[in-house]
């Protein structure tokens, strides 16, 4: 799920996000606290001040009226009033001792502990009046504010996920949109090009850019083509023409020596010819455009086929090649180039081998691969030459002087890549083993 | 035969000429693939010899126009082009047959040769004979002089190639191309190989052999001695 770039982004603005409404929350709370405290205090001033100026106005009589006015009203404060040397007189925080001005004190009222802010004053004349009010009031406004931004919190989040992954979704469409056409052009549809949409924000501009790349990079492919195209007729041509010239010769002579002279130069053009034609196919197998005619194959009988084809020829030669029995195995592929892979990988295990040697074939399934295995009790391959094997036109100190154009296993390197297969060379002591493992089917 | 040779490169329509002419043949020549269209479908030949790339026109787009105006003549592509698909794309528009230039004039001749005197397709035999060799093609058993012979598919399939083009040369790309299906060369002679192991059972203890080797070309069957 975090393998989205646009959702990982969208859950870390969300976060970030919600830590600025938890802040924003938090200073909320204290300066609210605060200026509460302020109002609460000027309240109880206010309330002094009133029933000060009745104490004067009434006296005494005045003061107990005053305070008895105001019991019932919501929101009410507690009163006290105490003679000057601190007995009750009346009230229900007449008893309490609290200093002259503001104080806080604990209480326990109805049976629970409240926190009383108190404000007490000397009257002249020899009383003493508290005023008292509950903080727990205060609380009470505070829970609200913290509720609603607690509320406020958990939209943003909510809104954050939401918005978060249906933002991912709709990328994530336009992404796939972009690899789902790399894919495609990997496995040979260079005509393929990203589908532009969303007008003219960032992804199509991307789009665009890509689908240029594209354009430029077919146009490439295209002139490679052609060169390789015009490079076979120019060079076939005036070959063409040697070879019949040679032929021509050929025919007229007379003098044995020069008869196989010329037959010489004619094997020598076939070689030039065979070595150009490995090359040209070599270069079109790993164009990759071949893909496209990618069908189920059966490899068990495909290389049955082969071993069947070459085990005369191996037998003839004082060797032996053999495949082991197997059910058959399922590979898309291109069967003809699979045939020639096989073919060139049989051909190299016989032709590096001496008289006697076998070359056993067989063919493996598990982990969602098929594995072709060739192998021989021949010399095999120094572990320092094992990776240039593939290499075009790379041949073994040991071989120089037998045949071969040293393109054979260059082709099996190109036609695995065509195929997604992995080729490995294994020391089979003695000899070598070759491993080429395919996705299965 | 009368054969009609369609190639731009003059100096190697004129060899390829010249050799056809030695070998016995009546040729026409076209240089230009419209002259090449006009005499397919006016004048009647064995066998019509086109090369692909011409100036201006694919040779397959002639032999395409060739098949609609419902002239059958075989037509042999020859090309430079040696891709993967091109032999399929070749046949699938209508050739009968393809080689890559420069080849061996032997390869050129013995495939016209196969191609001029092809059986009408309506002509589905179930028994080949050549000589006492009888392929039973419904059994798919082979007899000579009435006895038996066990074949390996393969070798089965090379004698039916054989018998079907008795008394012409086949070659050895011929063979690769129509019974191994390769359209490479590869490095082990595997026709020589399966090609002894078929005579050793096809003529070995017999007075007359029927499969012949032609020196530079390929293989032969036939009767004569």
């Amino acid at each position: 799920m975090f393998g989205s770039t646009s959702l990982r982004l969208a859950a870390i603005y969300t976060a970030g996000f919600a830590v600025a409404v938890a802040l924003l929350g938090a200073v909320t709370v204290l300066t609210t606290r605060s200026a509460l405290a302020d109002q609460f205090d000027n309240r109880m001033l206010t309330e002094m001040n009133a029933i000060r100026a009745d104490y004067i106005e009434g006296g005494y009589k005045g003061l107990i009226l005053e305070i008895g006015e105001r019991k019932g009203h919501p929101g009410e404060l507690s009163f006290g009033v105490q003679s000057a040397d601190g007995k009750p007189l009346e009230g229900t925080l007449s008893a309490i001792r609290a200093p002259t001005g503001w104080s806080t004190m604990r209480q326990l009222v109805d049976g629970e502990m409240h926190t009383l802010r108190i404000l007490t004053e000397d009257l002249h004349g020899g009383y003493r009046l508290i005023l008292g009010d509950d903080e727990a009031r205060m609380r009470i406004l505070e829970q609200s504010v913290q509720r609603a931004f607690g509320l406020a919190l958990a939209g943003v989040i909510l809104i954050g996920a939401i918005g978060g992954f249906a933002l991912s979704r709709a990328m994530q469409q336009r992404m796939q949109a972009i690899s789902g056409t790399a894919e495609a052009i990997i496995d040979g549809d260079l005509a393929r090009r990203v589908p532009v949409s969303g007008g003219d924000d960032d992804l199509a501009r991307l789009a665009q850019t890509i689908n240029r790349m594209l354009d430029r990079i077919g146009g490439l492919m295209d002139s490679l083509r052609q060169v390789s195209s015009d490079i076979a007729h120019d060079l076939r041509t005036p070959l063409t023409r040697l070879r019949q010239r040679l032929e021509l010769n050929l025919r007229q002579a007379d003098d044995p020596d020069r008869k196989s002279e010329i037959e010489g130069a004619l094997r020598d053009v076939d070689a030039i010819l065979a070595t150009f034609s490995a090359l040209l196919r070599i270069a079109e197998v790993e164009a990759g455009a071949r893909r496209a005619a990618f069908r189920e194959v059966d490899l068990t009988d495909l290389v049955r086929t082969v071993v069947a084809d070459f085990a005369p020829a191996a037998e003839d030669a004082g060797q032996s090649l053999g495949m082991s029995k197997t059910p058959p195995t399922w590979i898309q592929g291109d069967p003809h180039l699979v045939t020639q892979m096989v073919v060139n990988l049989v051909e190299n295990a016989l032709r590096h081998s001496p008289p006697g040697a076998w070359v056993q074939v067989g063919i493996e399934r598990g982990g969602g691969l098929v594995t072709l295995t060739v192998r021989d009790n021949g010399p095999g391959i120094p572990l320092a030459e094992r990776d240039k094997v593939f290499d075009r036109f790379y041949r073994l100190e040991q071989s120089r002087s037998s045949p071969g154009s040293g393109l054979g296993l260059a082709l099996v390197a190109a036609v695995a890549r065509l195929h997604r297969a992995e080729v490995h060379l294994v020391d089979a002591r003695p000899g070598l083993e070759v491993r080429a493992a395919f996705p299965a089917a | 035969m009368k054969l009609l040779l369609v190639e731009d490169d003059a100096e190697a329509a004129d060899y390829l000429k010249r050799a056809l002419i030695e070998a016995g043949h009546a040729v026409d020549h076209a240089m230009a693939g419209r002259d090449g269209l006009l005499l397919a479908a006016g004048e009647t030949y064995d066998v019509i010899i086109m090369d692909r790339m011409l100036p201006q026109v694919d040779g397959l787009a002639i032999v395409r126009t060739i098949r609609a105006a419902k002239v059958r003549t075989p037509v042999l592509l020859l090309t430079a082009v040696d891709g993967i698909d091109d032999r399929v794309e070749g046949l699938d528009a209508g050739a009968d047959d393809y080689l890559v230039k420069p080849f061996a004039f032997v390869e050129l001749l013995a495939r016209l040769n196969a191609l001029a005197r092809r059986p009408p397709p309506q002509d589905v035999a179930t028994a080949l004979d050549v000589g006492d060799l009888r392929m039973d093609l419904l059994k798919r058993t082979v007899t000579r002089a009435s006895v038996r012979i066990e074949l390996q598919p393969r070798e089965f399939q090379l004698l039916e190639y054989l018998m079907r083009h008795a008394g012409r040369v086949v070659t050895r790309t011929m063979l690769l191309e129509n019974i191994w299906n390769f359209n490479f060369e590869p490095q082990t002679n595997i026709v020589e190989t399966h090609m002894s192991r078929l005579r050793s059972k096809v003529d070995r203890g017999y007075p007359r052999e029927l499969i012949h080797t032609v020196r530079g070309s390929g293989y032969i069957m036939h009767e004569l001695p």
